[in-house]
């Protein structure tokens, strides 16, 4: 009898062991698993001189400086990306107001996305900051990621052959990310 | 150049001390053995399996809430540490042998497989893989964190045991490791840090420092040559049989009977390295580097003029000042060292080997057929010791019929209860362990389960 009532008990704990169960779970939430995170980074910087201008010629009012920056069309990018935050913060001691102009281009020069940014005058002894915050948004990101590269335009109203000042950008860019399972 | 590699969840706290099946010889050499001979039966003799983690339930993250399942992972990243870690492990006993000479010496033998897997949460870059840098500037991320390794090996073992007094008895085993494939990085450093720029040439620094990451891997390589699984299975299946990397081991054991109701043990197991040789292929990448953007210099460019390569400049600068060096060098992988040591207290009714009383038979140094007791664990981690305590009952209950039962704190969890069921009937010997019970009406919320099960044959003349 008390064999018998072992050898229940032993099959009981084994049954039990074997048919433990998994409940009150629901694994199907892998599928909303979403990583979001909001990735800063450096963007452009230059420090613009009068000589800038002069070296090209004589009354000049623009220049120009091109940058590929192919992170906006890697794979990744476009499939993650939903937002960019651009900050601008132009330093300006040129005594004119200058205009800036962003604009972002695919392989065939076709301008997908463009910021432009009047910046204030300022003086040498006292430089004027003009900051820009440019946010690209879910409905407008997929132009960005078709740019490959960057042009930056220098705009001046009246020549600076004469004038004394540097004009000052530094920049960053949020870029906020979703990856779905 | 040493490192060394964790097998975890080896803490067989059940196992350990029962004595009536011949795998707890595997956990102590030394134990007290009162059987003839033992066989395994093969492949089935010592089945485990293991899984876990020591922070966090497949509940916690999947259990049906109305709280989203990110803010979920969210708040257990933050939660856990990175000495936190996932562990998995298994073991097949192939073949289990063993036989007493006519000087009462015990010997015994087999060969297992064994795999074993550990990953460190590496809670720096999981926060910055969830929320990014934007909102920790100034934190510094530590790429020194990753660690994780794997091992897929084949032990063959003897060993030899022997009760040189009525109190003493002491066992050696040694092992050769066949080692089919092993991988791990585990002696990682740097950082990484966005902080607002000093030289104040733009708004931040995103610095990379002392950056040093290594990947070792063995019998890896040779395996993406190979086409189809057949291929991959049977060139595994050749390094088991000794055409892997070898290496050497050994176990120590001893029981002290320190007197009728005293018994203590302890165990030292896998004092060795294996020595990888073959097929060998570790990466090492290092450098540092200070990203502050692009900066735009304006040149007078002439029509048909390009303009600079800025972004192709800063590829390479970040390329070049990170070097990766495949290094085809041998290296010693020391095995990750465990002890068990035990102290119990026996009581209950008198048992014995003795024909002609009428007693349970199984164990003729079994004294009485209940002991409480106490077990320490420790096995050496990439990053330190890690113990665990255990409190024991045990009860035999006939004499085919055992039960233990363990509470055990540990990495895991400070609840962990677990089972042991030994039958012996006829020559038939089986056994199964599981801990972590509490959880058994739910598994999703054990942070660890644990499994071992077997048979074998055990003959023992005085039946």
């Amino acid at each position: 009898m008390k064999k018998k009532s072992h050898l229940i008990f032993l099959f009981t704990a084994v049954i039990l062991l074997f048919t433990a169960c998994v409940k009150d779970t629901d694994f199907d939430q892998s599928d909303d698993i979403l990583l979001t995170p909001a990735i800063v980074l450096d963007f452009l910087f230059f420090n613009l001189g009068s000589e800038n201008f002069t070296d090209i010629g004589v009354n000049n009012l623009v220049v120009s400086d091109t940058t590929f920056f192919d992170l906006l069309i890697e794979d990744f990018t476009i499939d993650n990306l939903i937002k960019a935050d651009f900050y601008f913060k132009n330093t300006n001691s040129f005594s004119i107001q200058l205009n800036t102009q962003y604009q972002f281009l695919d392989e065939n020069n076709d301008v997908y996305y463009e910021i432009i940014i009047p910046v204030n005058s300022g003086s040498l002894s006292n430089p004027v900051i003009t900051e820009h915050i440019e946010i690209i948004e879910e409905g407008t990101i997929v132009n960005l990621t078709k740019a490959d590269k960057v042009v930056v335009n220098v705009i001046a109203p009246s020549s600076l052959d004469n004038l004394d000042g540097i004009l000052n950008l530094q920049s960053k860019t949020i870029y906020y990310l979703s990856l779905e399972q | 150049m040493f490192w060394i590699v964790s097998l975890l969840s080896q803490n067989k706290e059940v196992l350990y001390g029962l004595e009536e099946t011949p795998q707890a010889m595997l956990l102590n050499p030394g134990s007290r053995i009162s059987y003839e001979y033992h066989f395994g039966v093969p492949l089935l003799s010592h089945i485990h399996v293991n899984g876990g983690s020591s922070g966090v339930s497949v509940y916690d993250i999947f259990q049906e809430s109305s709280l989203d399942i990110n803010t979920r992972i969210s708040n257990k990243i933050f939660e856990l540490e990175n000495t936190d870690f996932f562990t998995a492990t298994q073991q097949l006993e192939i073949l289990n042998f063993g036989w007493k000479n006519k000087k009462n010496y015990y010997f015994s033998g087999g060969i297992y497989q064994e795999f074993d897997f550990i990953l460190y949460f590496p809670k720096d870059l999981a926060i910055l893989a969830w929320e990014g840098n934007a909102n920790y500037i100034g934190k510094e991320f530590n790429l020194g964190e990753i660690n994780v390794s794997g091992d897929l090996l084949t032990v063959y073992h003897f060993g030899v045991n022997k009760k040189i007094n009525k109190k003493i008895t002491v066992g050696v085993r040694a092992k050769l490791y066949s080692s089919m494939l092993s991988f791990s990085s585990t002696s990682n450093s740097g950082t990484f840090v966005t902080i607002p720029s000093e030289s104040g040439d733009n708004i931040y620094d995103h610095i990379v420092s002392n950056a040093t990451i290594n990947v070792n891997t063995s019998g890896i390589t040779s395996l993406s040559d190979l086409d189809t699984r057949t291929q991959v299975i049977n060139k595994l299946l050749g390094r088991s049989f000794f055409g892997g990397n070898l290496g050497i081991g050994v176990d120590l054991g001893a029981t002290y009977e320190i007197n009728e109701k005293w018994t203590a043990s302890a165990s030292i197991l896998d004092l060795g390295a294996i020595f990888h040789k073959k097929n060998i292929e570790s990466y090492q990448v290092s450098g540092e580097y200070n990203l502050d953007g692009i900066e735009l210099l304006f040149p007078p460019l002439g029509n048909g003029d390009s303009s600079l390569p800025y972004y192709e400049d800063l590829i390479d600068d970040i390329g070049a000042a990170f070097t990766i060096d495949t290094i085809y060098n041998s290296y010693i992988q020391m095995r990750p060292v465990k002890m068990y040591a035990s102290v119990k207290y026996n009581f209950g009714q008198a048992i014995g080997g003795d024909k002609t009383c009428n007693c349970l038979k199984m164990g003729e140094n079994q004294k009485y057929n209940q002991s409480i007791g106490f077990q320490y664990f420790s096995i050496i981690r990439p990053k330190g010791p890690q113990i665990a305590a255990t409190l024991f009952y045990y009860h035999r209950l006939s004499d085919y019929f055992s039960v233990k039962a363990t509470y055990t704190a540990d990495s895991y969890s400070y609840s962990n209860v677990g089972l042991g069921l030994i039958t012996n009937i006829k020559m038939v010997n089986f056994y199964i362990v599981a801990d972590n019970l509490q959880w058994y009406s739910n598994l999703a919320k054990a942070k660890s389960v644990s499994l071992q099960f077997g048979f074998n044959i055990i003959i023992d003349k005085n039946e």
